[in-house]
């Protein structure tokens, strides 16, 4: 019943979140450039539910956002798909405690997805090569998404070890003497 | 303590984020709204001031009579409500007679091609695609290729359907290229989007010996298969020269505002 629980909320966020990207970030941007916070979301699910549920639920909002917005089903429920993933083995070999850690955790992921959807349209659609602009774009991309984390943070805490003690169960801490 | 400092933290972060967000959407167009802001904050100082003159200066007349005044002003507040809804009202039909006009306007400009009209519902949500979808599919006779057209210019093409909406990929994405004509080029031009810009395009293989000049109309060439001759994709804004005469190329100026594009054009029939 509470994972059923969280499973809407994952849900709901994804559709608020999707909300803001069409709706919000389209006016409320820096200079044109908006953050991507699917990235974020999916790489959340992947640190606190674990690198299953973070592959399926990218794949799966991955291709709700390739059949609303893109133009063939794939590139982005790949990518998104491989954050998820990416999230466990970042849970395993750093701490999501430190909101440090958790900015260089969503900057590096979104390094990832935002190169691989730019090579995959080079390839597939001849899209002109601009490695200036991309870069300066992204970098723009990167600070909009850390500053969005900063805000974000206590409420990605405290929902993400609500969802952690959900999936996985309470975590038994060894105290050291 | 250390609450009160990531609050105190994250308080800091969102006004970082609005300001940068305002500064970086400012031009100079909205220096006029500027100017009003800090207007509504200077003007009821200066008011305040002229007032205080005029009461040192034996002025006070409006105060002889407070009763009457502040009827008046009541009287004068309620004939402004009423005004104000007759306002709105009339913002909300002046609207929706523009949208009709629009319409009215591109079906007359295009009477040559069989058009379906569209509003556009849903805008790219990444920052390096440039892609809309409208509110007319397959049911409406749109098909896959189909040019679609604004009332200031062209937009892009059909490049997938369903029954009652349509992707189209605008021009000015970067995975867009037109053949386009230049006023008193011959030979036709390619157009390709930008990254860092929405309403430029970047016109290559210009050829050596043609002259260009700014304020040139670019029209397509209707080479390609998908879009028919002559529509008006924008005018010339620079010519960039570089050493190698053939690698030179031009900045064209989108016809199209697609920042505030809401109403389109399918052609439907050539």
């Amino acid at each position: 019943m509470r994972k059923f629980k969280v499973i809407l909320i994952i849900i709901i966020l994804f559709f608020l979140i999707y909300f803001m990207q069409a709706n919000i970030f389209s006016w409320f941007n820096i200079g044109g450039i908006m953050p991507n916070l699917f990235v974020l979301f999916i790489l959340f699910i992947g640190l606190f539910v674990g690198n299953k549920m973070g592959a399926i639920f990218g794949i799966i909002f991955g291709i709700i956002i390739d059949l609303v917005i893109g133009r063939i089903v794939g590139p982005s429920s790949v990518l998104l798909g491989i954050i998820g993933l990416l999230g466990e083995y970042f849970d395993k070999n750093f701490s999501k405690d430190s909101k440090i850690t958790l900015i260089l955790m969503e900057a590096f992921s979104l390094l990832i997805y935002e190169i691989g959807m730019y090579v995959f349209r080079v390839i597939q659609y001849g899209a002109e090569i601009e490695i200036i602009t991309f870069t300066l774009t992204l970098l723009v991309e990167i600070v909009f998404n850390i500053l969005l984390t900063i805000i974000l943070y206590p409420g990605i805490k405290k929902l993400g070890y609500y969802i952690e003690e959900s999936f996985k169960g309470k975590k038994i801490l060894t105290r050291y003497f | 303590m250390k609450n009160k400092s990531g609050l105190i933290g994250i308080i800091l972060t969102i006004i970082i984020l609005v300001v940068v967000v305002i500064v970086s959407n400012i031009s100079t167009g909205n220096l006029s709204a500027m100017e009003g802001t800090i207007g509504k904050i200077f003007m009821p100082i200066q008011n305040g001031i002229i007032f205080l003159k005029n009461k040192i200066a034996g002025n006070d007349q409006e105060l002889s009579d407070i009763e009457n005044l502040k009827n008046e002003n009541q009287k004068l507040r309620d004939e402004n409500s009423k005004l104000q809804e007759q306002v709105r009202e009339l913002e909300i039909l002046k609207s929706e007679n523009n949208t009709l006009k629009e319409y009215v306007n591109l079906k007359d400009k295009y009477s040559n091609y069989t058009t379906v009209p569209a509003y556009v519902i849903q805008r790219s949500i990444s920052n390096y695609e440039k892609l809309i979808v409208i509110n007319a599919g397959t049911d409406e006779g749109i098909n896959v290729n189909m040019p679609v057209i604004s009332e200031s210019g062209l937009v892009g093409y059909v490049i997938s359907v369903t029954n009652d909406t349509a992707k189209v990929q605008t021009i000015i994405d970067t995975a867009s290229s037109v053949s386009a004509n230049i006023s008193n080029v011959q030979d036709s031009v390619i157009l390709k989007g930008t990254l860092n810009n929405t309403s430029i395009l970047k016109a290559t293989y210009i050829p050596a010996d043609s002259t260009i000049l700014q304020g040139d109309q670019v029209v397509t060439s209707g080479l390609g298969g998908i879009y028919p001759k002559g529509i008006l994709v924008g005018t010339v804004k620079n010519i960039i020269n570089t050493q190698n005469q053939s690698d030179r190329y031009a900045e064209i100026e989108v016809a199209t505002d697609f920042s505030n594009l809401e109403t389109v054009l399918v052609i439907t029939e050539k």
